[in-house]
């Protein structure tokens, strides 16, 4: 790891994202199960290279979000969902996102390289070559000396680390990266945000991540977007103004602080709702 | 595992110094119960016939083993991917199966008479059932969340199957193939006692018609001797095959 935080602070100078032309654009989109109605007119736009994340209260369909972002759910009929500006229907989004799903789902059969390159084998990528690829990052994601490992030989950071390397091997423009370090101790998750800041800058990807850490949020973010409690809804979208690269001191900084009041007041409102909504 | 191997060893012998310890002690007549010793004697001496008989039933033991695995597992991969075929003929399978194995063992004598391949087919056909169901039972209890994870990735039902279903149903291939390994012999056993000119079974049914139980336990011996080979080679195959668990 302190590979990752000498990189880190030798890419003191990348500037800030560039406000690119929009990547991902939704509105309106809906989903109702039978008479729950689980998303209600989700709006949200993201710009090519942009980190937006996303909180909301358990259970406000955020997932359900994310399975029709990656094709896995069809919305109701009504709203439009537009990759690169041109319409996505439900099914032509399966193999164009890079979904990550909030536990690993490693293969305890396939050893770290195998599992890394599971989506560009399902590609059609040669397994020789995804490997060779897979091999020339390992280092970068923390797993040098660990390629032949199997998951199960692994701390959940690193396989966190695995996942996130088949993630990032996808080669999507877009990544969907659901709690990712929601099952890490504290520390871990510390050093592992920096890391996949670090990894961030340097691919360019946009990434849409989901987390209930509202610090996580807007540390990582360059918009934080809070969900309603069910049927879920953005009800708020905020810039995160602070300056790139980001050092943990930022954590504790005035800005960030008014930041995070400002944040926890909205999230709060949706829990209170949602504990209402549903009952003790 | 050497240790267990230790302990169970030591635990057999312990069964068959008993055995032969209450056999002469109270002078129990062998046609009750012959001892140890003498049925060990007794497949020695008969080794000529035993060993041919053996070998018969080992072959279509194998031979539908591998048949009935094979058939099986395909069959569990086809309704996996097929959802109304598998909800059509589940219910007929499994009603098939219900009735005890030996029922059938009369009408596949008739039909493919009473050579090896009315065995073979008995035993491909109960292989074949337990391999299907436990097959079966692990391709459709896969992490649903795994399979969401694959088809985003772009893979067709295929290819989930191929990536995914298969090898996380291993485990329970693995536990149908190793049961079946004694079934297997059993099966055999059964039809050649119904109806053979050769094997264990056979020689079992000829040896009591004439009286001769020390013939008849050392038959016994040898086809647990069989059974307990194939079931261990399995196991080792097993312990191979499914390394994370």
């Amino acid at each position: 790891m302190t590979g990752a935080a000498e990189r880190l602070d030798a890419q003191l100078t990348v500037a800030a994202p560039p406000v690119g032309r929009v990547k991902l654009s939704l509105n309106g989109v809906a989903r109702s199960f039978g008479a729950v109605r689980a998303l209600d007119r989700v709006d949200l736009s993201i710009a090519e290279g942009e980190f937006v994340t996303l909180i909301g209260p358990s259970g406000c369909g955020k997932s359900t979000l994310f399975n029709i972002l990656a094709g896995l759910l069809e919305p109701d009929p009504g709203g439009t969902l537009l990759l690169d500006g041109a319409p996505a229907p439900s099914g032509s989004l399966l193999g164009r996102i890079a979904f990550m799903p909030q536990r690993d789902l490693l293969l305890p059969w396939r050893t770290v390289l195998d599992n890394a390159i599971l989506a560009a084998e399902i590609q059609g990528q040669k397994k020789r070559e995804a490997r060779e690829l897979a091999r020339s990052m390992a280092a970068e994601f923390g797993l040098k000396g660990f390629e032949n490992h199997y998951p199960q030989q692994l701390s959940g950071g690193m396989r966190q680390r695995v996942a996130l390397m088949r993630t990032f091997l996808f080669d999507r423009e877009v990544m969907l990266l659901d709690e990712p370090f929601g099952a890490l101790d504290a520390l871990t998750r510390a050093l592992m945000q920096r890391w996949l800041l670090d990894l961030w800058s340097r691919y360019r990807r946009t990434i849409l991540f989901i987390t209930h850490d509202i610090d996580e949020a807007i540390f990582l973010g360059d918009r934080v977007t809070v969900m309603s409690a069910r049927p879920g809804r953005i009800t708020l979208d905020r810039t995160i103004p602070l300056p790139r690269p980001r050092q943990p001191s930022l954590l504790t900084a005035p800005e960030f602080m008014a930041l995070k009041r400002e944040l926890l007041e909205a999230v709060e409102e949706e829990s209170l709702k949602a504990f209402a909504a549903n009952g003790p | 595992m050497s240790g267990a191997l230790r302990d169970g060893l030591l635990g057999a012998a312990l069964f068959l110094l008993l055995w032969e310890g209450v056999v002469r002690l109270f002078g129990v007549p062998p046609w009750i119960l012959p001892p140890p010793s003498g049925i060990l004697v007794t497949t020695w001496a008969a080794r000529a016939s035993l060993l041919p008989a053996m070998l018969a039933t080992g072959q279509e033991a194998l031979a539908g083993y591998a048949i009935g695995a094979v058939l099986g597992i395909l069959l569990a991969m086809l309704l996996a991917l097929a959802a109304p075929l598998r909800r059509l003929l589940l219910p007929v399978i499994i009603a098939v199966n219900a009735v005890p194995v030996a029922a059938y063992a009369p009408l596949a004598l008739l039909w493919f008479g009473t050579g090896p391949l009315s065995k073979i087919v008995m035993v491909a056909f109960v292989v074949g059932f337990t391999v299907f169901l436990n097959t079966l039972d692990g391709l459709l209890r896969v992490d649903p969340a795994g399979i969401a994870l694959l088809r985003s990735f772009g893979a067709s039902r295929l290819g989930v199957m191929r990536r995914l279903r298969l090898p996380a149903a291993l485990p329970d291939i693995a536990i149908g193939l190793r049961v079946s390994t004694v079934r297997s012999m059993i099966v055999a056993i059964v039809t050649e006692m119904l109806g053979s000119q050769s094997g264990l079974g056979w020689t079992i049914y000829e040896a009591v018609l004439q009286i001769d139980f020390l013939r008849v336990w050392a038959a016994i011996l040898l086809a647990s001797l069989l059974s307990l080979a194939f079931f261990g080679a399995v196991g080792v195959l097993e312990r191979r095959v499914v390394f994370w668990r």
